[in-house]
């Protein structure tokens, strides 16, 4: 008895003398209010966007063409994602020779969608070639185009946007005359941005002139915890959220069905209720949080299946095309972002970066990693709102100080609910252009 | 000879689509001008449409002999569960991905080249195909025993057939007579029968085994119909490839633009739910009747339908 009870220890000691130390990997702390700076205003703002009458003028006509491109250095594709095989990707050419804005979309997001349209067509209006990115944590990017499958990491996606980057631009149609390139993006393809201009002013492949970063967070994890709040306090936490939430849109939608007298369900009647249900500030954070799990439950699928942590998909046995995903769906749907970064993300950083911490590995993603060249490179420019869902008083205050009269703050907007809007429009390109010149007063 | 060199480039095509690493396909140009402009037309039209919803609300004291007649509403509880029954979905997930795959290789593109022709010649076979489709409407309108929107399926058919030019132009709706097509998904749902289980049909999409038994029908009725000798003709396959690249190029949806793993069961929930939804109104409808006059709903119903 007691020899067993020696020998366990003694067993226990000496795994724990070969394997290294395990840190406990602590989810990252969340300064400040669950809705970050955002008031009633903002919530609205950030779930609507900007009202059409109040869009900047856009050209009559954008053409469009859509790129799939192989690149060289994708892992091997899993079988679930065999759709994700080649990076997609949308081009606007100028018949005549033109600089290149090369926009990235926010977290989650494929590289065509409302806002980028927006911005495609502002750009496009003025004079810009256009190319629209996913964000290096849509999964069509991450299956294509990441080096590690892992996304999430400023770095490691930025290298990974700036390999693409290069391949696409070396692939483009032989006509089309560039005269410079500027990156821009919004949300995390804002910070995203930035990092790749950072990137290339060691590298010079693509030569970028200017960034420009649209709402960007400040620090990664800080905002992704805002946001985990901002879910809890909305929706709630434990299996049966989401369920719960389910029920009351359910009926919601039913009873609002009912009364309108329509024949069938369409987009009209989805936004119809959409503004008819959103009533409460509680539910506008509903809303808000629940797109942002959306994206998260594949970006979590994704890292977990190509790091092997095992969570919800088994190394030794991932699903093959065909299989039933709806359990492992229903599991990721409750788990939030403090998870991803405890169970897939820092594992894995932690091994391939030998002296590096969960708090390092926080620190590594934050802007302030590239705080020398934001402060004094005179080509990179911000938009940020004041009343932002993923930034606090401290965030915005370092984006002040560090741009200086390289950003433009607004009072209203949200998290890109200004997008398109006339004067984040005309600054923008201003920046671009550099013709910006201060906030005007 | 002729034919084998066709062959031969076809193949050397194929396989060289196959094998690039890099393809650029030129997609339908947008327009954002027009595009904003009819966003805000329409947010417009939706402000006033709740401001007068909310006018007469107010003026009617909330509608208190409507509440009476009206069916209880819709409880959190009443929700179905999330998930949904799917006993084929082996032969389900491999039929979407057999239609992701055509759509990708043949549907999408030729949908896409069609986009490029003038836009009132698409919106002429659009109402042409949507014309003929009346005719099954109001068939089943009758067996749904809703005999007004029957006669208004009926009164489409025989204006756009005569002053519409054989149905190539929706007089009809400028006459606030709005397109509200039925099938024999609907009749069957009204007449109390469960969705069943969950269906990927090749080619079409989503279903139910309610809703393919009800396009079987639909089929065979217009098939038996036979307007005009368009179904049993020598030009009955052409009208159908026709008309489905006329339908494909008014949807949107894009296999695995989501790029995510779960799109199937995204797709799933979601085509489900939306049908549920669909049929609590056919109930609430029923024990609707009678009650309150329809005009000022149907004008609702009428403002952003006409396409």
């Amino acid at each position: 008895m007691l020899f067993g009870a020696a020998f366990a220890w003694g067993a226990e000691f000496s795994e724990q003398a070969i394997t290294p130390p395990q840190q406990a990997i602590t989810p990252p702390p969340a300064p400040g209010p669950a809705a970050g700076l955002a008031d009633s205003a903002a919530l609205r703002a950030t779930v609507f966007g900007t009202p059409p009458q109040n869009v900047a003028p856009m050209p009559s006509r954008v053409p469009l063409t859509e790129i799939n491109i192989a690149l060289p250095w994708a892992r091997p594709v899993p079988a679930v994602f065999w759709f994700d095989r080649k990076l997609r990707v949308w081009f606007s050419a100028q018949d005549k020779p033109a600089p290149l804005a090369i926009v990235i979309s926010g977290t989650g997001s494929d590289g065509n969608n409302s806002k980028l349209s927006t911005l495609r067509g502002a750009l496009y209006g003025a004079g810009y070639h256009v190319l629209t990115m996913p964000s290096p944590t849509f999964p069509g990017f991450i299956v294509s185009a990441s080096s590690t499958g892992v996304a999430g990491d400023l770095m490691q996606d930025g290298h990974d946007l700036y390999a693409a980057m290069q391949q696409i631009v070396a692939h483009l149609p032989r006509k089309v005359q560039i005269t410079e390139i500027d990156v821009l993006g919004y949300s995390l393809g804002g910070a995203n941005a930035a990092i790749v201009k950072s990137i290339d002013a060691h590298e010079r492949k693509l030569k970028i002139h200017r960034a420009v970063m649209i709402d960007p967070p400040v620090s990664l994890f800080a905002s992704i915890g805002r946001l985990d709040k901002l879910f809890a306090a909305s929706i709630g936490t434990g299996g049966d959220a989401i369920e719960r939430l389910y029920r009351r849109l359910y009926a919601a939608l039913a009873n609002l069905y009912r009364a309108s007298d329509r024949v069938e369900i369409d987009e009209d009647f989805i936004l119809g209720a959409a503004a008819a249900a959103l009533k409460t500030d509680a539910e506008f954070s509903a809303a808000i949080a629940l797109s942002f799990r959306i994206d998260l439950v594949n970006v979590f699928f994704a890292g977990d299946l190509y790091a092997g942590t095992g969570v919800v998909v088994d190394p030794q046995h991932p699903p093959r095309v065909g299989d039933s995903l709806e359990e492992t769906q229903r599991i990721l749907r409750s788990k939030p972002f403090s998870e991803y970064f405890t169970k897939v993300f820092a594992p894995y950083y932690l091994r391939q970066r030998p002296n590096s911490t969960p708090a390092s590995l926080i620190a590594d993603n934050r802007l302030d990693i590239i705080g020398g060249p934001l402060r004094d490179d005179p080509d990179y420019y911000a938009q940020a709102n004041s009343d932002d869902v993923i930034l606090n008083q401290q965030e915005l205050a370092w984006l002040r100080q560090t741009l200086g009269s390289k950003i433009s703050v607004y009072d209203h907007g949200g998290h890109l609910g200004n997008i398109g809007e006339r004067q984040q429009v005309s600054d923008m390109l201003d920046m671009l252009a550099g013709r910006w010149t201060g906030a005007a007063k | 000879m002729k034919r084998a060199a066709a062959m031969a480039l076809l193949a050397l095509a194929v396989c060289g689509c196959a094998s690039q690493s890099v393809s650029i396909r030129s997609l339908p140009s947008e327009h954002p001008a027009a595009q904003n402009a009819a966003a805000a037309e329409s947010a417009a039209a939706f402000a006033a449409a709740v401001a007068t919803a909310n006018a007469a609300a107010g003026e009617t004291g909330g509608g208190a002999e409507a509440a009476q007649e009206a069916p209880p509403p819709v409880t959190p509880e009443d929700a179905p569960s999330m998930y949904t029954y799917d006993p084929w979905e082996r032969l389900n997930r491999f039929t979407y991905r057999f239609n992701a795959r055509f759509d990708e290789a043949l549907f999408l593109p030729v949908s896409n080249a069609y986009r490029r022709v003038p836009s009132p010649i698409r919106s002429g076979v659009h109402n042409f195909f949507g014309n003929l489709s009346e005719v099954d409407s109001v068939i089943n309108y009758t067996l749904q025993w809703r005999l007004k929107l029957g006669v208004r399926s009926l009164g489409r058919f025989v204006i756009n057939s005569t002053i519409g030019i054989g149905g190539l132009f929706d007089v009809a709706a400028k006459l606030k007579l709005p397109a509200a097509p039925t099938g024999l998904s609907t009749t069957l749902a009204k007449w109390g029968m469960h969705p069943g289980p969950y269906l990927v049909i090749p080619l079409l999409g989503p279903s139910t085994l309610r809703d393919g038994l009800g396009y079987l029908g639909d089929y065979a009725t217009e098939y038996a119909v036979d307007v005009a000798k368009l179904y049993r003709g020598d030009a009955s396959w052409g009208l159908a490839v026709v008309n489905a690249v006329d339908q494909r190029s008014n949807i949107s949806f894009r296999y695995y633009s989501t790029g995510s793993p779960f799109e199937y069961e995204n797709i799933r929930f979601l085509y489900v739910r939306k049908r549920l939804i669909e049929d609590e109104g056919l109930r609430a409808k029923v024990a609707k009747k009678g009650a309150k006059s329809t005009t000022q709903q149907e004008n609702a119903a009428a403002q952003p339908a006409g396409k």
